[in-house]
């Protein structure tokens, strides 16, 4: 069953006790830093990518 | 699956390369770079400062410009500085044809953590017969104006039959010209060097050779230089990019975002989408099974990757 059927379906039992939607979870991204590329950056065959 | 590229929010390094322009048309070349090889639809002034000004939006804090040879594009040194004053380290490849003091001088008022000049030999006759035209004496003088504005250097070697008998003086002159870092590899079955394999591919037994070299010189330590050759072949990179794909962008002249050099698979368009989609698409190529399937294929056979430089889209592509 799919998340949208249920919220229609609470919203018809009980219109007026409908929860606040939860926020979009976010992925928690980091922000990228220089001290991550050395082990985080593939390099190729003589061509250094660090 | 979880992969550390999903740790991040922008890409930790992104290989620009601008053009496919080049003043020299070296046998080995993994790009098919050549004089008059600018591409029609390459990225004009206005579009790569837009890119430029997208990447440091995005807080990506490495970059590196090559080409072709990245220094004939007009707006190099514009596109070199909008990243560099902005904060965002650079990494220069030229082959050092026409790299002189007052270059290496502007560049060092950027945060510039390499410059890397190739020597694909030490003597006049031996890198000439590889980078035909070219001037082994301007490369040198190019590795000595990079050192005498105080920015750090880095000696790339491309191995052929036609250049390993002077490895070991190359790692030498490395050296002797303040290098930081020597880089080489097994030759990549790329572009111009995929078309002419059979005169350029060293034996096993030549390889064998060469490793002696890299581990006897790893013996060296004064004056200190990092020897790097790992990964040693391009199937040793994609293998390791199957389980653990790096968190890098390959820009290609066009504004094009490829999947990996060795493939010919693209999943972005920077004309098109932001630098921000490009990422997303990445990561979801990485994912997708007909990109893994070709990167599998890759590995098994290196022939495949003579197709590299025959862009074609990704499923997931983001254009």
């Amino acid at each position: 069953m799919s998340e949208s059927i249920v919220t229609s379906q609470t919203q018809q039992a009980a219109p007026q006790a409908a929860k606040p939607a939860k926020p979009v979870a976010k992925p928690a991204w980091e922000k990228p830093k220089l001290e991550d590329v050395s082990e985080q950056v593939m390099a190729q065959p003589y061509i250094r990518f660090t | 699956m979880t992969l550390s590229i999903d740790r991040f929010g922008a890409p930790l390094f992104v290989s620009w390369q601008l053009t496919r322009d080049c003043d020299l048309a070296c046998l080995h070349c993994c790009t098919e770079s050549a004089p008059g090889k600018r591409l029609r639809d390459e990225l004009d002034e206005g579009e790569a400062l837009r890119v430029a000004a997208d990447i440091v939006d995005s807080g990506v804090p490495y970059v590196m410009l090559c080409g072709g040879e990245p220094t004939l594009v007009p707006h190099f040194f514009a596109v070199a500085e909008a990243l560099g004053n902005a904060g965002v380290n650079l990494k220069v490849e030229t082959n050092g044809q026409r790299f002189e003091a007052a270059a290496a001088k502007r560049l060092a008022r950027l945060p510039i953590r390499s410059i890397q000049v190739s020597l694909d030999g030490d003597t006049q006759a031996v890198y000439e017969r590889q980078r035909p035209g070219a001037s082994l004496a301007k490369a040198h003088a190019a590795c000595r104006a990079v050192r005498d504005a105080g920015l750090p250097l880095e000696i790339t070697f491309a191995p052929t039959r036609l250049n390993l008998h002077e490895a070991a003086a190359v790692i030498e002159r490395a050296r002797a010209l303040g290098a930081f870092r020597f880089n080489s590899g097994r030759l990549m079955r790329l572009g111009t060097a995929a078309r002419l394999w059979h005169k350029l591919a060293p034996s096993d037994a030549q390889y064998r050779e060469y490793r002696e070299v890299l581990a006897r010189a790893g013996d060296v330590l004064e004056p200190p230089m990092e020897l790097c050759y790992v990964p040693w072949s391009i199937e040793d990179g994609l293998r390791a990019a199957l389980s653990d794909p790096p968190a890098t962008l390959l820009v290609l002249p066009n504004g094009w975002v490829k999947v990996a050099a060795p493939l010919p698979e693209f999943c972005a368009d920077l004309r098109r989408t932001t630098l921000a989609g490009a990422w997303q698409s990445y990561r979801e190529a990485w994912r997708n099974d007909a990109t893994r399937s070709a990167v599998k294929r890759a590995i098994d056979d290196e022939s495949c990757h003579a197709e590299a430089n025959t862009w074609r889209m990704t499923p997931v592509a983001h254009v």
